[in-house]
């Protein structure tokens, strides 16, 4: 019900498909297999730094949207006029766009993402304290709505009832429609204040103390990403079902995993696993809204804390390494899809 | 005639469970907000009465802190949070379709590659993370979100509409036109836009539940509307500070954000079933 642009393009890009050359025999299948592999690796990659170059122009370009000075907000409006020149000079905003930019893209490779305004912290040290809470609450999002999906598309596609599959499409298509920031509150009301079994603020560093406050935000993520994934591997399930290996499988009594695994899912798993790439930007959003809901000190709470000070640089700094993120996993995820399906290239 | 009647009518069946459900809780939605305001005999936004009084005969949803009555603030937010989404989608609908369209079917190599990646670029972001940095530099306020979620959005559309355009100026239709001596301009708006925005349109349909519930969380996370204004988010993030005392500050509205996203998913699921068997006939 939702159309995804992103794996939309995936499957219409002319890029994303690699088929290997016409005329070769059967004995090159190997070969032929790899330099597709090699093909679409660089191809891939090429593109994912074109990208990645493209989200450091918009990030660097987007503090110039801002109607007043940024050296103005940064210094306070008790600045003279002499030291805002000063901090113009030292900052060079004095110089050309293009040497400003060239400047912060070096300065982006050396780890440097400039100084916060209004705390005495390098945007840097601000995202590598704060990233690994949002990333653990996004990685364990992902674990569990992996561990949920796949369950509920195997039982879904199996049963042959008809209104099951209806009843589970329109429970996925409702479930989506649902804003993650509500579900928030009503899990942070119900477990949270009513139940105790979520603490209501609070955090402890380190993976296995940060559980008891991370499993709720997780969970909530999985009202949106359980839909979407156990959708796809549902819908891609029916087409693998209806192929003839699976029967073959079937007559000659393969081992119960080995069937649901080399037969049923990881001919299915593809599509999934290049939305569930795609899903990873949508996560960060609601996580973000979730930190702040959870009282999490995850980079999402200092990015809404910078937005409300106007911390310019913190900002920008947050929103291009997630822009970056984002990128690199939509990378993995294409790579990993390629590789899951080998009827891509054996076809 | 009898077995064509059957056909029409059943293909006419599908997906308009999705459809008529859909449009009439959108439907009840737009009356309440018109009608409950103008008939309620409580003020939306000026406080009043006997604060976080539980749901009762003369508060239907409660009271909030301020001792507002929660049911006249929850309609009088409609047209607020619904009219911002539609014109936080009609925007970016319109641009992204018309520069999609126009990328499509430019021959300019470099122009193509440029706004191509520009687009890619735009959309590698997370999107409400980029709604939230933009407003950073553009300050709050709906007028910032509509202009925000336009610059973020459109890229989104002109993806689609590109992708469409490609394959609508190999039409024959189109190739005809051109024969036929047409002029460039009225082969692009009667020929190729709207066979390149029917997708688009489409996509906008299911991109409005994003919107809706992103304009929500923004003023959710005080970037929207001002204080006294009702409004789903902001009346949510208000409800969220005294959740411990009271449940219906916070759920009431939440339920109308849920009642608005859900029909626009069944509008969207029967006009998409619907298509499907159009298309299929």
């Amino acid at each position: 019900m939702y159309s995804y642009p992103e794996t939309e393009s995936f499957k219409e890009d002319p890029m994303a498909e690699v088929s290997g050359p016409s005329e070769v025999s059967e004995v090159d299948t190997t070969n032929r297999n790899r330099a597709a592999l090699r093909r679409m690796f660089y191809g891939r990659f090429l593109r994912s730094l074109s990208v990645g170059f493209w989200v450091m122009v918009i990030a660097f370009l987007m503090i110039r949207l801002s109607p007043g000075d940024p050296v103005r907000i940064a210094l306070g409006s008790e600045a003279t006029e002499a030291s805002v020149t000063e901090m113009r000079h030292k900052l060079g905003l004095d110089q050309s766009v293009f040497s400003q930019f060239f400047h912060y893209f070096i300065n982006i490779f050396q780890g440097d993402l400039g100084y916060s305004y209004f705390s005495n912290r390098t945007v840097t040290s601000v995202v590598t304290t704060h990233l690994p809470v949002t990333l653990q609450i996004i990685a364990l999002s992902i674990i569990l709505g992996i561990l949920l999906a796949i369950p509920i598309a195997l039982l879904i596609a199996q049963s042959k009832n008809q209104l099951t599959t209806y009843l589970f499409r329109a429970f996925t298509s409702v479930s989506l429609a649902l804003p993650g920031f509500f579900l928030a509150v009503v899990g942070l009301y119900a477990f949270g204040i009513k139940l105790h079994w979520a603490p209501a603020a609070g955090y402890e560093p380190g993976f296995p103390g940060s559980f008891k406050y991370i499993w709720l935000p997780a969970l909530v993520n999985c009202g949106s990403l359980v839909p979407v994934l156990s959708r796809v591997l549902h819908s891609s399930l029916m087409d693998t079902l209806d192929e003839e290996f699976v029967e073959t499988g079937v007559i000659r009594g393969v081992k119960k995993i080995r069937f649901y695994w080399s037969y049923l899912l990881r001919p299915s798993l593809a599509p999934t696993v290049v939305l569930l790439s795609y899903m990873i930007g949508v996560m960060i959003g609601g996580t973000v809204i979730m930190e702040t809901i959870f009282s999490l000190p995850g980079i999402g709470r200092e990015l809404i804390t910078a937005v409300d000070s106007r911390d310019y640089p913190v900002v920008q700094g947050v929103v291009m390494i997630f822009g970056l993120i984002v990128v690199f996993f939509s990378f993995i995820g294409d790579l990993l899809g390629y590789l899951l399906d080998r009827r891509v290239t054996l076809s | 005639m009898t077995i064509v009647n059957t056909k029409s009518r059943k293909r006419m069946r599908e997906g308009s469970f999705g459809l008529y459900t859909g449009f009439s809780m959108i439907i009840a939605l737009i009356l309440g907000g018109a009608i409950v305001p103008w008939l309620s005999k409580y003020d939306p936004n000026a406080p009043g009465g006997t604060p976080i009084a539980a749901p009762s005969g003369a508060h239907w949803f409660g009271t909030d802190l301020l001792g507002r009555d929660v049911f006249t603030r929850v309609f009088d937010a409609v047209f607020i949070d619904l009219g911002t989404a539609i014109i936080g989608v009609s925007i970016p609908l319109v641009v992204g379709t018309i520069v999609g369209t126009l990328l499509g079917i430019s021959r300019n190599k470099r122009v193509n590659s440029i706004v191509g990646s520009i687009i890619d670029g735009i959309n590698a972001f997370p999107f409400l993370i980029f709604v939230i940095a933009l407003i950073a530099f553009i300050g709050p306020g709906i007028p910032s979100i509509v202009l925000a979620l336009s610059l973020v959005n459109w890229a989104r559309y002109a993806r689609v509409a590109r992708t469409r355009a490609v394959v609508v100026n190999q039409q024959g239709y189109v190739e005809a036109a051109r024969i036929l001596g047409f002029s460039k301009v009225r082969i692009l708006f009667k020929h190729i836009i709207p066979n390149v925005s029917s997708e688009t349109r489409a996509y906008a349909l299911s991109d409005f539940i994003i919107v809706i519930i992103a304009v929500a969380a923004l003023s959710f996370l005080g970037m929207g509307t001002p204080p006294p204004q009702a409004e789903w988010g902001a009346m949510i993030h208000d409800g969220t500070q005294i959740l411990a005392l009271a449940w219906w500050p916070t759920i009431f509205p939440g339920l109308a954000l849920c009642w608005a996203g859900v029909a626009i998913a069944f509008v969207a699921e029967g006009l998409q079933r619907r298509l499907r068997e159009t298309n299929s006939k």
